[in-house]
């Protein structure tokens, strides 16, 4: 019974304490280090946040650098498979655009429902002035967070928790800053709650992220009188965010309410960070 | 010339593990996700290699390569290293105790490993408050052990062709 004891207890402490062949490091070292990172990432501590900001533009560097051959491929790939689907599309569009002479009928309803959201939107909104645009430099579709990087960060003036725009659609916020990148995280992240409204029915709601799923709206009463192709806009309750930015529109499937989203989050290549610093994002 | 040769070869087969290490890291493909599942190729290659060819892959190059995938996937500093280093750990461990290696033998000491990191992955991700997709999290452990053998095919033959 003792030598087995001591066999494992061998066996255990060459294995994690002792520096095998060619190591340069005891694996029970490294692995107090990353638990001590850990610790150290969790805590705010400003210092600490320059090395890491140093760091991280260094990594996203080279992972730019490193992923080119992949990126140059899935170029070519994506360029393929929209040449095949050219003749798809046109039938599509054709359809669409038949369905829109139609809808053309509806364009009353339609400037009744700007108009009202011109009054729901602050003044504010439309300063195209405080806002800047960023190129996304890294869009690794990680399965546990859905996120990208972009080119700019604390040297314009980029701070957590401004929101992220595509075109004029809203479709994410920053979480992380460094000197010369940001981490966006994107509305279908599961760590994503935004404060939204939907229109015509005037109903608040948080639209909820869950990862490669649609997001979906919750905290809404039973009965909401929200329907199929209703508008979803930020709310900018609790002073988050702005008032008024589209997302989406609403869509009942098996009483759960998804969000079809404007943007197609695969094809951004530029973004635009509205630099408006709420009360709440400081 | 013929020497030369050989030593070239040598060398450059002696830092493919840890030029895919680098790769997988920094191109931010430690998951590679298919339609209807995943598998963790970082693991399955820290494990292998560190199991049969441990002078190949330092615990300092894992431990950096987990640092560069914790960035580039966007977790806090540590959360892959650590993970990473468990499967080395286990992985050193189970080398120091076998005598014979075979398929089923490293397969079967691939749960551990994968069980001991998984948990300690999820374990700082949740004190962290992060949400995770724990279905997810559980398909793509089981799929990183379905795949294993298959890697550990690929890998054994690069690794023939050191001798």
């Amino acid at each position: 019974m003792n030598t087995q004891r001591d066999d494992v207890g061998i066996a255990i402490r060459s294995a994690l304490l002792v520096k095998g062949t060619k190591q340069k490091f005891s694996l029970l070292v490294l692995v107090l280090l990353s638990i001590l990172l850990i610790f150290i990432d969790s805590l705010d501590i400003k210092k600490f946040k320059h090395i890491r900001s140093f760091i991280k533009d260094t990594i996203y560097r080279g992972s730019v650098i490193v992923s080119a051959p992949s990126r140059t491929f899935a170029y070519f790939k994506d360029n393929a498979t929209e040449h095949f689907d050219i003749y798809r599309s046109y039938q599509a569009l054709k359809e669409q655009n038949q369905a829109m002479k139609n809808n053309i009928v509806n364009s009353d309803f339609l400037k009744l429902e700007n108009k009202q959201l011109k009054q729901l939107i602050n003044d504010e909104a439309n300063l195209p002035t405080t806002l800047i645009s960023a190129r996304v430099m890294l869009d690794k579709q990680s399965p546990y967070l859905n996120s990208f990087i972009i080119n700019v960060g604390g040297n314009k003036k980029v701070k957590n928790g401004m929101a992220v725009l595509h075109n004029e659609n809203f479709i994410g916020r920053i979480v992380d800053v460094n000197f010369f990148s940001s981490r966006v995280l994107l509305i279908t992240d599961l760590n994503s709650k935004i404060p939204i409204i939907v229109e015509p029915s005037a109903r608040h709601a948080i639209l909820s992220g869950h990862g490669s799923n649609l997001p979906t709206l919750e905290y809404l009463p039973e009965v909401h009188g929200i329907k199929d192709g209703d508008k979803v806009y930020t709310s900018g309750r609790e002073g988050i965010f702005s008032t008024g930015i589209a997302i989406g529109e609403a869509k009942i499937e098996k009483n759960i309410i998804k969000v079809l989203l404007f943007s197609d989050f695969d094809q951004i290549t530029f973004v635009n960070i509205d630099l408006r610093e709420r009360k709440n994002n400081k | 010339m013929s020497y030369i040769f050989k030593e070239g070869k040598f060398k450059i087969l002696s830092l493919f593990p840890l030029f895919l290490l680098f790769f997988i890291s920094l191109n931010g493909n430690a998951i590679i996700d298919f339609k209807f599942f995943s598998i963790n190729i970082l693991y399955i290659v820290v494990y292998f290699w560190v199991l049969r060819k441990p002078e190949s892959l330092g615990y300092g190059f894992i431990f950096l390569a987990g640092i560069i995938s914790d960035v580039v996937i966007g977790f806090p500093l540590g959360i892959n290293a650590l993970s990473l280093l468990i499967v080395a750990g286990v992985a050193a461990y189970i080398r120091v105790l076998t005598v014979r290696v075979t398929l089923l033998t490293d397969w079967i000491s691939f749960i551990p490993a994968l069980l001991v990191a998984n948990l300690i992955y999820f374990l700082s991700l949740y004190s962290l408050n992060y949400e995770i997709d724990y279905f997810y999290f559980l398909t793509n452990s089981i799929f990183t052990f379905i795949f294993y053998p298959i890697l550990w095919g690929v890998f054994s033959i690069i690794l023939n062709l050191y001798k």
